[in-house]
């Protein structure tokens, strides 16, 4: 139990804030974010025996997370809260700056992308190698370096689109 | 026009900070089973003591009408039954850690919360009538001291009394603690969900 914990408080510091980042891209509330990643490293926890080292720990990691998103939303959508991505980004800017205001804008952005197209983006600003992406997203290699190429342009678009306004 | 580069930069010079550590995260995880379990405790705790309240009421005080030590009995025995449900309902969520067996604790969850809704249901209304009868057997021997009214005024305000908790405070209970309880339950499907998928 106690190489579990210490094992389990290892992961935690490498991975969590990589997993909180992905978390606060795909809901752009920090709350949520924070719930987002209590959710997967509960799920890391409990099931830090099954994992077989087939993949990297990050991997597993990952699409623990990205599920845990995908669900979480679909959950507070099912019980009629608010959509987490809009509103909460506009007001969560702490004090102005023209960097401060992009960051936001850049947010936003990607809460206007489609939920799957959401976490693939945030993976890719995170720099993850196409294979673990295509990996813990379950797409072949091939598919994704097309919809990541359609993905940045659309997220360049909305962007430039908000800036202009 | 911007560039894709200059929204990675962007999101790369946007530091993320993770205000919370390993153990936090698995401790304030638990404070929300916890709080469930303080609660039953509490209620539990409540209990045993008008429990104990009546039953010295019984052993010390003069009671000459057979009505007052039926009354009492009925009593006494509907707490202790009722104390004893609610027992054995904590035992139910205290019996695993959801961090060490979260199937067997979500198990459990799901039957301590079918167990709150039998107890806030048909038997509800088993302790509210046992109340009910045990406090009318009770007055029988007390109102031959009151006047009329004072006896009516009692009567009146016991039965307002029974009806308000067995309406509002009940409905309010019942749902504050069906939210709180299909949140957790629904979470700890979640959790449980992914890896029963994948197995």
């Amino acid at each position: 139990m106690e190489q579990k914990d210490k094992l389990f408080k290892q992961i935690f510091d490498t991975n969590s804030k990589k997993i909180f980042h992905l978390c606060y891209g795909y809901t752009g509330d920090t709350d949520a974010a924070n719930d987002l990643l209590q959710e997967t490293f509960l799920k890391v926890w409990q099931n830090l025996d099954k994992f077989r080292n087939k993949s990297l720990i990050s991997t597993w990691i990952y699409r623990i997370a990205v599920n845990t998103c995908l669900t979480y939303l679909r959950s507070e959508k099912r019980q009629g809260k608010e959509e987490l991505t809009d509103n909460i980004i506009e007001n969560r800017v702490e004090e102005y700056s023209e960097k401060n205001e992009q960051i936001a804008l850049l947010y936003k952005s990607i809460s206007k992308l489609e939920e799957n197209d959401r976490l693939i983006i945030t993976m890719v600003l995170d720099e993850l190698p196409y294979h673990e992406i295509a990996d813990i997203s379950g797409i072949s290699e091939g598919n994704l370096r097309v919809k990541i190429h359609r993905i940045k342009q659309k997220l360049t678009e909305i962007y430039n689109q908000h800036a202009t306004i | 026009m911007q560039q894709f580069e200059h929204i990675q930069s962007l999101w790369h010079s946007h530091t993320v900070d993770v205000k919370i550590s390993a153990d936090e995260m698995l401790n304030q995880a638990k404070k929300e089973v916890n709080s469930i379990k303080a609660k039953s405790v509490l209620t539990i705790v409540g209990m045993a003591a008008a429990l104990f309240a009546i039953a010295i009421m019984w052993l010390f005080m003069d009671q000459n009408s057979w009505a007052t030590q039926i009354a009492l009995t009925i009593m006494i025995s509907t707490i202790a039954i009722y104390t004893f449900i609610l027992y054995s309902g904590y035992r139910l969520i205290s019996k695993n850690d959801f961090t060490i067996h979260p199937n067997d604790f979500l198990a459990q969850l799901k039957l301590y919360q079918l167990s709150r809704f039998r107890l806030y249901n048909q038997l509800f209304w088993f302790y509210a009538s046992a109340l009910t009868l045990s406090i009318i057997l009770y007055f029988f021997e007390l109102s031959a001291n009151f006047s009329l009214s004072v006896q009516i005024l009692v009567i009146a305000g016991s039965l307002a009394w029974m009806l308000f908790c067995s309406t509002i405070v009940r409905k309010a209970v019942i749902k504050r603690e069906k939210e709180r309880l299909s949140l957790l339950i629904e979470k700890f499907t979640r959790i449980s969900e992914q890896f029963e998928e994948r197995s």
